[in-house]
């Protein structure tokens, strides 16, 4: 309506989402998927020479069909992203070390958040910094915070680091390509593209917080999203009083904030709608926590989405991956590292 | 506790936001605005003219104001039956003709010229209504044409009669009297409009035809669906405007004793305006008689106000015109919007800080701790019912519950596979009970308190109590009973959880906190039920002590448990003897080894409690999102406790899994088992208690052996 700008200032904006429509339309993609292997915490996936390389915790995996994943590296510190080109493997930690090939290597000043990393087409190294404030266990606090601290920095081969990108809220993903790269930016709930000194979405209004990016085969690529959007969190994201009370009064894991998992304590926040009802937990349900892997084309466009719904597990997807076995997803809320079909997304 | 919390906790528990929504949803605020519009334009002219408020003036305002009401009543009835009459214009001057040359050509008497005016506005009513009514045709279009024609056909014989009337020499004191006599300070179109108002007023609200008129209007085919006779009906209002437009007719005639040319002219856009004015909805089905006479004051005051501050025909025309648009125009917003508004405004919170609770994470080394034991229950029931809020057993051991389809249904022992509905009661049956002669009490949330005797005979002992004296909302009925204990002297104690939602919304009661929690007493001696207490944050579970000297209530919202003294030193007061536990507290019930069990319905969870103490932020919560995105306590989760005489915490018992007893709101000792029930679960559970007398039963308990 046209008054609608006027009214708003006495009753407040109206909070909308975006549906879950057109290749996002839900499916229980990633609940029926099989369980390619099980490691609590799985995060990141990549490629690598050896095979394929999950970390969880402070753990390194290479992960094997038809058997338990093999433990190759164990570190001082959780791990916080990897990536591979070849034989060459990059691994950061939370404390903010960034190792190569087994060495510790410099990392950009400032930077201690490395949520993303990736090395491009022509062997550049790049990473995001998710905040210049909080560490990537965090990140609860840094959405809380509502900052917008992040960048996104590469390192080309032979030379130094270069900052790409800055002013970002908590860039978690990058996919480097011969123009820059694209980059998840989760707080804003869209993609970018940086380079050439300029931020540039190219797909906004997702219905989840964006995670890992990684590049397909073929062309396109593979985006996971780690939780919902959810009207309560973003209505408590601009409720300042109650928000920064619950921070300093309410342990994280039980406040109104998205989640890798739900409903495993009894003092985590509820919804109306997430009561059981007739024994009956809705797939609709708000939830703080979901599975979502989405394919891309090359132009960025969602094609398919798989899905793990309010009444499913395999939540907190940060990374997919697509092997010549076929596609990997991560989910850190499940704890399982998932073999989806990846034709029966919808 | 900061400044600002302080300030926050005094601005929205002192102020009474409650009361906005609660007049919202009164059917008087209708009124509300017309009213308003009637003080303004009275005030406005009465100021603006010099003398407005004489006597005699107001003497010849309310012989017009008197006719104008009777058409204006007519106009009202056949809007509330959903129709529109134009006609009254031609069919008010041909009544006026009819009574004038019945009275002046053939000289005939008064009662005469009335019965001619009142058959005229009857053929002419009847007309519209068996064209509208039985023939079908467009209520907008038919008025129409019987306007023109009535009209033409009065043009018609005023130029030809119309000097016949001014020859005539009859007259008569009772014509005189009546077009300008008064009687007990009124004339007499004043006093005739207000009989007719009251008599149909009272016939609209109270009788079978008035509700029938009001049902077409508002559904003609849910009013054809419940068997009403919507073609008569509908004949019938339009007869009756034209009765009330013969009978104004036969008063302007003898106030003015002729008819001339002008005669009825505009009338039709007159009364249309007054009844849409006053409040009569257009679309039928919504208005009143009171009103249309709203209307009718506000449209006269208007026209002759403007007529005396000297503005011509066309200003007053154009001002009735955007009256009518204005109208209109509210009319319908309000209607559209009404109910958003009352959606946005109902839910009113208030502020708490709770007490922190003990806790009861599995683990934490408190009586509290919650486990899964209540995971292993055998299921009784399960696909087949729907939502045992209580359960209970009689002295065969047959199993009896609630279900949110209104039925008590009962499963046969021992194996309780095999299940029949009890009986039918509606609403939805919650706490359960029987008295010393095995009959069924029943609190059934939105009903009241009944009883099923053995012989299934559904009785209602209670479904109100009185008044209290600052409800805006009437609280003497009883909107969500919710549990029940028996005395051994009969009476019957009871809650009344919350006078602010209705039994199926009680979840959304914990969002606004609000203390409107009762405990009420029936007595089966004289069937008065009393108000004990008020003022708890929804009142729930109720259990007699086994000294039966006193009872326990809980106070979900609040999780605690209350004691009330029957007996002793303190009697008739109340005590919180167990409170901030970690669950929200629901049914109470004996134990066989002489302590009590307690249901939680849901458990505390951080941020919820903490909402409790942004009621700021909780109002806005429900304004800006939908019910679904709502946060609410976690009633996913619940458990049962047994404490003691002494209140101490003896045992605690859960269903961390979640999967077949989320939520507890009942739970009943009987044999050595524990049946547990939940409003929102899909089956009742029985579970083997360890170290339980196999032998105790309630009934033998609380009535003694079996005779």
């Amino acid at each position: 309506m046209i008054l609608d700008p006027i009214l708003d200032v006495f009753r407040g904006r109206a909070i909308t989402i975006p549906p879950l429509d057109g290749a996002f339309r839900a499916n229980t993609g990633l609940d029926d998927a099989a369980v390619f292997a099980t490691l609590p915490g799985a995060d990141d996936l990549c490629r690598h020479a050896s095979g394929v390389l999950a970390s969880a915790g402070r753990g390194l995996f290479r992960l094997r069909t038809g058997a338990a994943p093999e433990q190759v590296e164990t570190h001082p510190a959780p791990i916080s992203a990897i990536a591979a080109s070849g034989a060459t493997l990059a691994v950061a930690l939370e404390d903010g070390t960034l190792i190569e090939n087994g060495a510790a290597v410099a990392r950009p000043d400032g930077v201690s958040c490395i949520t993303a990393l990736a090395y491009g087409p022509d062997g550049a190294l790049w990473l995001t910094n998710g905040s210049d404030r909080h560490g990537p266990a965090d990140w609860a606090n840094d959405l809380m915070e509502r900052n917008s601290a992040g960048s996104v920095w590469c390192r080309a081969p032979g030379g130094g680091w270069q900052r790409v990108a800055g002013g970002l809220g908590w860039p978690f993903g990058v996919l480097p390509d011969t123009k820059g790269a694209v980059v998840s930016e989760s707080w804003r709930h869209r993609l970018v593209r940086v380079g050439g000194g300029r931020i540039t979405p190219v797909l906004r209004h997702l219905p989840g917080y964006p995670a890992r990016l990684s590049s397909r085969p073929g062309g396109g690529a593979w985006l996971t999203l780690f939780a919902p959007r959810n009207r309560l969190i973003e209505f408590v994201l601009r409720e300042n009083h109650y928000r920064f009370d619950m921070m300093a009064k309410v342990p994280r894991a039980f406040w109104i904030a998205p989640a890798m998992s739900s409903g495993q304590s009894f003092l985590e926040p509820l919804q109306c709608g997430g009561i059981r009802v007739m024994g009956v937990h809705k797939p609709w349900a708000p939830s703080r926590s979901y599975g979502l892997a989405v394919r891309l084309d090359a132009d960025m466009a969602p094609e398919i989405s798989l899905h793990s719904r309010a009444n499913g597990k395999r939540h907190g997807t940060c990374a997919a991956i697509e092997t010549e076995d076929g596609l990997l997803v991560a989910s850190r809320g499940g704890g399982m590292v998932l073999a989806p079909n990846a034709g029966e997304g919808a | 506790m900061s400044f600002r919390e302080r300030l926050l906790a005094w601005r929205y528990n002192l102020v009474p936001d409650h009361a906005i929504g609660e007049i919202l949803s009164k059917r008087w605020t209708d009124n509300a605005i017309p009213f308003l519009a009637l003080v303004i334009t009275v005030a406005g002219f009465g100021s603006a003219i010099p003398g407005f408020f004489k006597l005699y003036s107001l003497q010849e305002s309310t012989r017009q104001l008197g006719e104008l009401s009777l058409v204006v009543i007519g106009v009202t009835v056949v809007m509330l039956g959903g129709g529109i009459d134009l006609a009254v214009g031609s069919i008010f001057a041909l009544s006026a003709f009819a009574a004038v040359s019945v009275f002046f050509i053939f000289e005939l008497p008064t009662w005469l010229a009335l019965a001619a005016a009142l058959a005229t506005g009857f053929l002419f009513g009847a007309i519209n209504g068996y064209l509208i009514g039985f023939m079908r045709l467009r209520a907008f279009i038919t008025t129409l044409v019987t306007l023109i024609i009535g009209r033409a056909g009065y043009d018609i014989l005023v130029v030809n009669f119309g000097s016949r009337v001014q020859m005539s020499m009859a007259s008569s004191d009772l014509w005189d009297f009546i077009g300008d006599g008064t009687l007990w300070g009124m004339s007499v179109p004043v006093l005739t409009a207000l009989i007719l108002a009251i008599v149909s007023h009272v016939a609209l609200t109270r009788s079978r035809p008035g509700w029938h008129v009001q049902a077409v209007g508002g559904s003609r085919r849910s009013a054809h669906n419940a068997g009403i006779r919507v073609r008569q009906t509908v004949f019938l209002t339009y007869v009756f405007s034209g009765l009330c437009s013969g009978a104004a007719g036969f008063l302007f005639a003898t106030r003015l004793s002729g008819a001339g040319p002008g005669t009825g002219h505009g009338l039709e856009i007159l009364a249309l305006t007054a009844a849409v004015v006053g409040g009569n909805s257009l679309g039928g089905g919504r208005g009143s008689v009171a009103k249309g006479l709203m209307g009718a004051v506000i449209v006269l005051v208007m026209t002759n106000g403007l007529i005396r501050l000297g503005y011509g025909t066309g200003t007053n025309q154009m001002v009735l015109g955007m009256l009518l648009a204005v109208a209109v125009t509210v009319d319908i917003r309000w209607l559209k919007n009404r109910h958003k508004v009352l959606n946005e405004v109902y839910v009113a919170p208030v502020y708490l800080k709770m007490g922190e609770p003990l806790s009861a994470v599995p683990g934490s080394g408190t009586p509290y701790e919650l486990n899964n034991r209540l995971s292993v229950a055998d299921h009784i029931g399960l696909g087949e019912l729907e939502g045992p809020e209580d359960v209970i057993l009689d002295r065969d051991d047959h199993l009896y519950c609630g279900t949110r389809h209104g039925e008590i249904v009962r499963f046969f022992a021992p194996d309780y596979t095999r299940s029949e509905v009890f009986a039918h009661v509606g609403g939805f049956p919650l706490g359960l009970a029987f008295d010393r002669d095995q009959n069924l009490i029943s609190c059934v949330g939105a009903m009241g308190l009944y009883k099923i005797t053995p012989e299934r005979e559904v009785i209602r002992l209670s479904a109100e109590t009185r008044r209290s004296l600052t409800s805006i909302q009437d609280d003497a009925r009883l909107r969500d009973p919710n549990d029940l204990d028996i005395a051994p002297d009969g009476k019957i104690y009871f809650t009344d959880s919350t006078k602010r939602y209705d039994a199926h919304d009680w979840a959304v009661d914990s969002i606004e906190n609000r203390g409107t929690g009762r405990l009420l007493v029936y007595d089966p001696a004289d069937g008065s039920t009393r108000t004990l207490l008020d003022g708890y944050r929804y009142t729930n579970g109720v259990c007699m002590a086994h000294d039966n000297k006193s009872l326990f209530f809980a106070e979900s919202w609040r999780c605690r448990i209350h004691r009330y003294w029957l007996e002793g030193p303190k009697a008739g007061t109340a005590e919180c003897v167990i409170k901030d536990m970690p669950g929200y507290t629901d049914n109470i019930n004996r134990a066989s080894d002489g302590t009590y069990w307690m249901a939680w319905l849901g458990m505390r969870t951080p941020s919820f409690d903490l909402s409790l103490r942004h009621p700021a932020m909780r109002k806005r919560m429900t304004r800006r999102l939908p019910q679904d995105d709502w946060l609410f306590p976690n009633i996913n989760t619940g458990g049962v406790v047994k404490f003691d005489e002494n209140y101490n915490i003896i045992q605690t018992m859960g269903d961390l899994s979640g999967l077949s007893h989320p939520m507890v709101t009942s739970m009943r000792e009987h044999k050595g088992h524990l049946f547990i029930g939940g409003i929102l679960n899909n089956r009742i559970g029985r579970f083997r208690i360890e170290g339980a007398n196999p032998a105790w039963d309630a009934n033998d308990a609380y009535w003694g052996k079996r005779s």
